[in-house]
């Protein structure tokens, strides 16, 4: 389990927020996943295939291990977002079966053919 | 030209677009804007510093000086940057580059845009993939991300386990000794015979010794505290079944298990290659360092001209060489942007390359020491998870490649190996050279994911809401070229080596 060495936080203003429902209190400026890490919540997400806990390998943005809900928006990098007063985050229960249903992401061929429309427009 | 999707459109146009607030970053941003360049700097932190001088300005530690001096002294240059002229946006996810000079990014759900004459890419590196079994299960981390916690937000794991090899394990070891928290063991998994092959480039670690006399006194350090240390270990695993139960490795044929909920690996750091990729930049696979890296010339510049590369995305070359990398491609780019002439960018581009040709001495003797094993790099037991966001195991790959999957992209489009959302970043490297076994051939001809834009996960919401970002209204210098081909030098036309 992780832990805090504790040094300035005294220094630092707190914020209140969410994890999986748990109210939790942490410094301004700390990761959601520093966050969760100190809450216990360590899991991230399930794997989309055998549906097994998951959590952050990285904690720098590359392996996007740790993507969870923030606010109701799925695929956040939890590495990647500071704590804010009001957040509410949850662990991402996405997999295979759900993932047609909820997922807001896109394919790189959406992506290709809506920006083409959108910069078209700004250039047009 | 108003149709032309590809046309740059240079009004509101920056000179120089920076990805990566990282040592090769700001210090490309310095040295661009002292010659009066329009530069904007792009990256994903909340603060300038990079991973290596990540939050060094507002460090959680009451005594920061536990992290090391070649930590602190990384306040010089994010006090230089600040003090630049260099516009810098911090917090937003780049995920889009286009060979007509535009950048597109996330910030707080919109997308925002920005075009620029010239890009410098400085994404810095990513920690290699450590395929071993167990190795995707909860608990098992990359012995950096215990050091960027402990940087960002001053967390720490008591009793945790290191293993692996290379200069940033030791170091996250002995600063956690340094803290007080206590290190179950470190299984330092450097062969024995990289000791010997290493011998024969002590030449260049000796022209760099103050370095290689900093390493040796980690290593002393972490044998003084009483740490437990196993060397030589290889056939590293971890044990557990839902989650971390320890590790397991043998030393001379003899099997270890040590128990522990936490496990930190570590096997060195490779270029981050998403952006240079998804440009569409020619790279080359580099035996030494054991990883691609995007091809450029000595001016950092890549194959499409307008591009160049500094710091550890170009090669891993450490946060020095970066920061000389960052004012040799600044200095490129100041002539192609007829900002400066090549005869002053030669003269003072001259000291940081020599300084350069120094490391990379250093740097041979370095790779050849922590050159990780076969074993730990192309994993040959079948349930081990090559590909952790779609859960394909060796097993899976080898079945897709029977049924054709002979390059990576085939074997993506086969088995879905490298097709989440980490785009590759966390299986590329270990597909290209699996397959370089099984089909017997170099793995330079077997190549590497083709990768696109988007290079982030993007909303539709993001995608729908555009804003447009343009240089501050104070520009120093009136631009009188327009087009960025006019003013290039002729060595800077060389060939990308």
């Amino acid at each position: 389990m992780f832990r805090s060495l504790n040094d300035k936080q005294s220094q630092r203003s707190l914020v209140n927020l969410t994890i999986n429902g748990m109210l939790v209190t942490a410094p301004q400026g700390q990761t959601v996943w520093a966050a969760m890490a100190l809450a216990g919540e360590t899991t991230t997400r399930l794997s989309p295939v055998t549906f097994k806990a998951r959590s952050a390998y990285c904690a720098m943005g590359v392996c996007f291990e740790c993507m969870v809900e923030i606010n109701g928006m799925p695929n956040q990098q939890a590495c990647l977002f500071e704590v804010k007063e009001g957040m509410a985050v949850r662990s991402q229960k996405i997999t295979e079966q759900t993932s047609l249903l909820t997922s807001s992401e896109i394919t790189p061929s959406d992506a290709i053919s809506m920006l083409a429309e959108n910069v078209g427009g700004h250039h047009g | 030209m108003a149709d032309n999707l590809t046309a740059p459109s240079f009004n509101n146009s920056y000179d120089i677009a920076i990805i990566g607030a990282g040592p090769a970053g700001m210090s490309a941003a310095i040295t661009a804007t002292k010659a009066g360049a329009r530069v904007v700097v792009l990256d994903d932190k909340p603060r300038s510093g990079g991973q290596i001088y990540r939050n060094v300005d507002a460090s959680p530690l009451a005594n920061s000086a536990v992290l090391g001096e070649d930590y602190l002294k990384g306040k010089q240059i994010t006090a230089a940057f600040k003090r630049s002229a260099a516009e810098h946006i911090c917090g937003v996810n780049v995920w889009h580059v286009g060979n007509n000079g535009e950048v597109l990014f996330s910030l707080e759900g919109e997308t925002q845009r920005l075009t620029a004459r010239q890009i410098i890419v400085a994404t810095g590196a990513m920690e290699r993939p450590f395929p071993i079994p167990g190795w995707h299960l909860p608990g098992v981390m990359s012995a950096g991300s215990a050091q960027v916690m402990l940087k960002s937000d001053g967390l720490v794991s008591d009793g945790a386990v290191f293993a692996g090899t290379g200069p940033l394990l030791y170091l996250i070891v002995a600063q956690y000794l340094r803290l007080g928290v206590k290190v179950k063991a470190l299984v330092d998994t450097t062969p024995k015979t990289n000791y010997v092959r290493s011998m024969s480039e002590i030449a260049g670690a000796l022209s760099a010794s103050a370095m290689l006399i900093k390493g040796l006194g980690l290593m002393n350090e972490i044998r003084k505290s009483g740490t437990q240390v196993y060397r030589f270990a290889d056939n590293l695993q971890v044990m557990g079944s839902d989650t971390a139960a320890g590790v397991s490795f043998c030393v001379s044929g003899n099997s270890h298990e040590i128990v522990s909920d936490h496990v930190f690996l570590h096997q060195g750091v490779i270029p981050n290659l998403n952006m240079t990729r998804a440009l569409g930049v020619q790279h080359h696979w580099c035996e030494q360092q054991l990883c691609w890296k995007p091809t450029t010339n000595s001016w950092g510049q890549s194959s499409q001209s307008f591009v160049s590369v500094a710091g550890d995305s170009s090669g891993i070359v450490g946060a020095d060489s970066a920061a000389a990398m960052g004012r040799i491609c600044a200095l490129g780019q100041l002539v192609s942007l007829g900002l400066m002439s090549e005869q002053q960018a030669v003269t003072e581009a001259a000291e940081d390359q020599r300084f350069m040709a120094r490391q990379q001495r250093f740097r041979r003797f370095i790779d050849c020491l922590y050159r990780p094993i076969d074993q730990h790099r192309k994993p040959t037991d079948e349930n081990t998870v090559v590909c952790r966001c779609e859960e394909r195991t060796v097993k899976d790959l080898k079945q897709g490649f029977a049924q054709g999957g002979r390059d990576p992209n085939q074997l993506k489009s086969q088995t879905r190996c490298g097709m989440g959302p980490c785009q590759g970043r966390m299986c590329g490297h270990t597909v290209s050279e699996l397959l370089a076994d099984w089909r017997n051939e170099p793995v330079a001809d077997v190549g590497y994911y083709r990768l696109r834009t988007p290079m982030r996960l993007v909303t539709l919401q993001e995608l729908s809401r555009f804003t447009d970002v343009a240089p501050a209204v104070t520009p120093s210098i009136i631009h009188s070229t327009k087009s960025s081909s006019s003013g290039k030098g002729s060595s800077l036309e060389e060939k990308p080596q």
